[in-house]
């Protein structure tokens, strides 16, 4: 469903992802991991085309997507959360996911519909599907953060995405928001059936769900493969500090 | 339901302001039908400001432009063309709209700071040339006395031709602003960045809010031709720009109604504070000042905050 | 409009660049401090213009004070320092407090003391024209290629590359300039490090400022000084701000060599469309470069 190819981007010299490679095929779900600065959220902004790249291609579905703007990739049903909590912040969680779904169905240069009458039964579903639907009134930068980054992916959602792309899905969360959120990813990918893509800082989580891992380091890909192969490998033990890391988990 | 209750409420609100409006003429002297109606068309242009302000968060720094431009487009159709009157109140705003588009297929490509000076640029230059162009404009003199159809010139007729147009105006900037494009436009101020991961183009969304609020700004321009039968190129100074911007801050940027009320509270204050003093900048600075600092959430702002509508959260934008 | 063309001469048109030149200076020394303060505190400030009007009237008042021959000379050093003074006080006063805020409160804010300044100015010096006369050694003009400029325009010429030379020390090279720079990229980092920005902020602003003021005090005696200076010269700095490239002072000299070129030019060409000719050429320019010529600061 996605393959990147040798993909290259630099910033001011400094080569950020310097040869990434990446397949998912549909319905995996396929983490990234690696050291800090290994290069994890510019790979996700170059497939979500906040970042365009220097070289290099993105295959969705077959056709190359690579260098798109964010809105057209989006359109093409590839949807993201973000690391740091990016929602909006003055509206309700209702109208958070409403205005994804309101973009999804190309209603969003509608000018005489009250929005309020509109995808009311449609926005709750989701709303219920990730936990927040008793909070769907109230203001979202109120939410505990926690709540916000669950928000986060219910925003994705609205766009009904076929690969949905995580960024860092438990950061800063605590250990049981960190279970509701693996929880919530096990039934995304289970019920609805969705491909999706995320890089995370937690090995117990990476390897409790993810089918396929890949490995980044300093830009490039070192190994992508099942979690077991991962493990053993000896590049991604010396990657790791030495070692000692993967084999905790 | 105790949302059919609000409305109820809410129709007999808006049918008793109406009346109120209706009959003012009937027990105000003359000069406070003047005043009434200067406010109106005030409130109507801050208004469409707000609606790319508070709504859209673009930094619209010249909006006097479309007001000017409207106003202009008007006075010489009236003067110059031998076209039927009622065409060049139709056509106005319309130009206001096609010049909003032109700037803003300029400046969306910036944002922020950037667009909002770009829009600066842009608009001085119409400024300067209305400012010049003695023999089309009237130069810094303007155009006076501008023949207005008999049943503006009667009466009132001024009067209640401003208060429905506004009236009308404000209805269609309210349902625009509660519409699917309303609550787009609202994330658009919030995450431009996000909207864009969500499938939303957002140039294409700030570029019709430019096209809405320079029509509706352009309607603006048409009323108070319609008020004071003339025009000068300070409908378009960048002054008047920056004076609409502090109406939208006093009466409160996330408020439907916050400009409106902070129009009222300005020219009020201009009118009166100008009977004492001719310094009326002097305290209309320091207002400002105060504003700043004390109230950055504006008149209305301030009343839903303690009121409870705000939840904790700057700039709610319920009423 | 036929015919314009023709009626221009060289040495004509040779003069009215070095007039246009000139003024340029002014609009120069006025853009480079509103680009300073724009660059490092990101602050918009529409009281620049003011700065400028204030710094004019008092060089009328000084020289009217002190009089004779040495009143212009006092006058010259004395107003810039005493605008100076005021942003001084201003910065201290109210500024310091909103440096977080959005830059359209600090707009919104520089704008109240426009408004407030512009009313005390009224208040302090009436409403009539006020002028200053120009000192002996300046009076007349020299002969330059065979054409005849006056002595104060030269005078302008040569102020104009020693407050550019005097900027690049001060940015380039000096601490503060260092510092300032810096923190015009990552304020955060450097409040870091120990360096207490908030008086690096206050000094860039007082000198932003000054700039303004002495802007005024220069261009005092070459027209009238009256209401409303400060709102043209405010847009004509802004604009020259945005085409050069904000926060860059080389950015602001190309800026006001266009702006007071086009002018001059303009003046031959078609008179009373003069002033439309430097807003055509800036709005021009930004369709193709947006961001303006050169590399902002931000």
């Amino acid at each position: 469903m996605l393959k990147v190819e040798k993909l290259q981007k630099s910033f001011d010299g400094f080569m950020a992802v310097a040869d990434a490679n990446l397949e998912v095929s549909k319905g995996e779900v396929v983490a990234v991991i690696g050291p800090n600065g290994a290069g994890k959220t510019t790979l996700f902004h170059l497939i979500t085309g906040q970042v365009s790249p220097d070289s290099g291609h993105i295959f969705f579905k077959g056709q190359d997507i690579a260098g798109l703007a964010p809105y057209q990739i989006c359109r093409k049903g590839i949807c993201r959360s973000y690391q740091v909590v990016n929602i909006f912040k003055r509206m309700t969680v209702f109208e958070n996911v409403q205005v994804a779904l309101m973009s999804f169905l190309k209603m969003t240069l509608n000018v005489m519909t009250p929005a309020r009458k509109l995808l009311i039964k449609e926005t709750l579903d989701i709303l219920e599907s990730v936990g927040l639907a008793e909070k769907s009134n109230q203001i979202s930068g109120s939410l505990s953060h926690g709540d916000q980054k669950v928000l986060e992916i219910a925003i994705a959602l609205g766009n009904r995405p076929e690969l949905l792309i995580l960024d860092e899905p438990t950061a800063g969360m605590s250990p049981e928001e960190t279970a509701m959120a693996l929880g919530l990813m096990n039934r995304l990918s289970g019920k609805l059936g969705l491909t999706i893509l995320f890089c995370e800082h937690d090995m117990e989580l990476v390897f409790s769900i993810a089918e396929r891992i890949m490995v980044m380091q300093l830009g490039k890909t070192l190994i992508q493969s099942t979690p077991d192969l991962v493990k053993s490998c000896r590049q991604v033990q010396e990657a790791y500090l030495g070692g000692g890391y993967l084999t905790d988990a | 339901m105790p949302d059919q209750k609000i409305d109820v409420q809410k129709i007999f609100w808006v049918m008793g302001i109406g009346l109120l409006f209706l009959l003012l003429p009937r027990f105000l002297p003359r000069f406070y039908v003047y005043l009434t109606a200067l406010i109106l068309l005030t409130g109507l242009l801050a208004t469409s400001l707000n609606l790319v302000l508070g709504f859209g968060g673009m930094y619209q720094f010249h909006h006097a432009v479309f007001y000017g431009v409207g106003a202009y487009s008007l006075a010489l159709m009236l003067t110059k063309s031998g076209l039927p009157v009622w065409t060049g109140f139709i056509a106005a705003p319309l130009i206001s709209a096609i010049v909003g588009y032109i700037i803003g297929l300029i400046c969306v490509r910036l944002s922020k700071l950037y667009f909002g000076m770009l829009q600066i640029s842009l608009g001085s230059l119409v400024w300067a040339i209305v400012f010049r162009w003695y023999s089309f404009t009237g130069g810094d003199d303007g155009i006076h006395g501008i023949p207005l159809p008999k049943i503006l010139s009667v009466s009132h007729g001024a009067y209640y031709f401003t208060l429905i147009i506004t009236a009308i105006s404000l209805y269609l900037m309210f349902r625009i602003v509660h519409s699917p494009f309303g609550r787009t436009f609202q994330a658009i101020r919030d995450n431009p960045e996000r909207c864009e991961a969500i499938g939303i183009h957002v140039r294409r969304h700030q570029l019709a809010g430019e096209v809405i609020a320079g029509f509706f700004a352009g309607i603006a321009g048409t009323l108070f031709v319609t008020v004071e039968a003339s025009v000068f190129p300070d409908l378009m100074f960048w002054t008047l720009s920056l004076e609409i911007l502090i109406m939208c801050l006093l009466g409160g940027w996330f408020t439907f109604f916050g400009p409106m009320l902070g129009a009222a509270i300005m020219v009020i204050l201009r009118t009166f504070v100008g009977i004492y003093t001719e310094y009326w900048t002097l305290i209309l600075g320091i207002v400002l000042m105060l504003l700043i600092f004390f109230m950055p959430d504006g008149v209305l702002g301030m009343i839903q905050k303690a009121g409870g509508r705000g939840d904790g959260v700057k700039g709610n934008h319920r009423l | 409009m036929h015919g314009f063309i023709s009626q221009i001469s060289l040495p004509s048109l040779l003069q009215q660049i070095l007039v246009g030149l000139s003024r340029t200076t002014i609009l120069f020394i006025v853009a480079s401090g509103l680009s300073l303060v724009l660059g490092v505190l990101r602050i918009p400030n529409l009281a620049h213009g003011s700065f400028y009007m204030i710094g004019a009237f008092l060089t009328y008042s000084v020289a009217a004070a002190v009089g004779g021959k040495a009143g212009f000379w006092v006058a010259m050093v004395a107003a810039p320092i005493g605008v100076a003074l005021i942003s001084l006080v201003m910065e201290r006063g109210l500024f310091c407090h909103l440096y977080d805020r959005e830059h359209l409160m600090l707009l919104l804010f520089t704008f109240s003391f426009t408004l407030v300044f512009g009313d005390l100015v009224k208040i302090i010096w009436g409403s009539d024209f006020r002028s200053v006369s120009i000192p002996p050694v300046f009076q007349g003009s020299l002969s330059i290629f065979g054409l005849p400029l006056p002595r104060y325009n030269l005078f302008l010429l040569v102020i104009g590359p020693l407050v550019a030379l005097g900027l690049w020390i001060l940015t380039q090279k000096t601490k503060i300039g260092k510092i300032a720079r810096a923190a015009a990229v990552d304020r955060e980092m450097v409040g870091a490090v120990g360096i207490n920005v908030s008086l690096v902020f206050s000094a860039v602003f007082v000198i932003g400022c000054f700039l303004a003021g002495l802007g005024g005090a220069l261009v005092a005696p070459t027209q009238n000084i009256t209401q409303g200076m400060d709102h043209s010269i405010i847009m004509e700095a802004f604009l020259i701000v945005i085409v050069g490239g904000l926060g860059n002072i080389w950015g602001a000299l190309l800026g006001a060599l266009i702006f007071g070129l086009t002018d001059a030019v303009g003046i031959l060409l078609w008179p009373q469309f003069a002033i439309v000719f430097p807003y055509a050429v800036v709005v021009t320019i930004l369709m193709f470069r947006p961001r303006g010529l050169l590399k902002s600061t931000w």
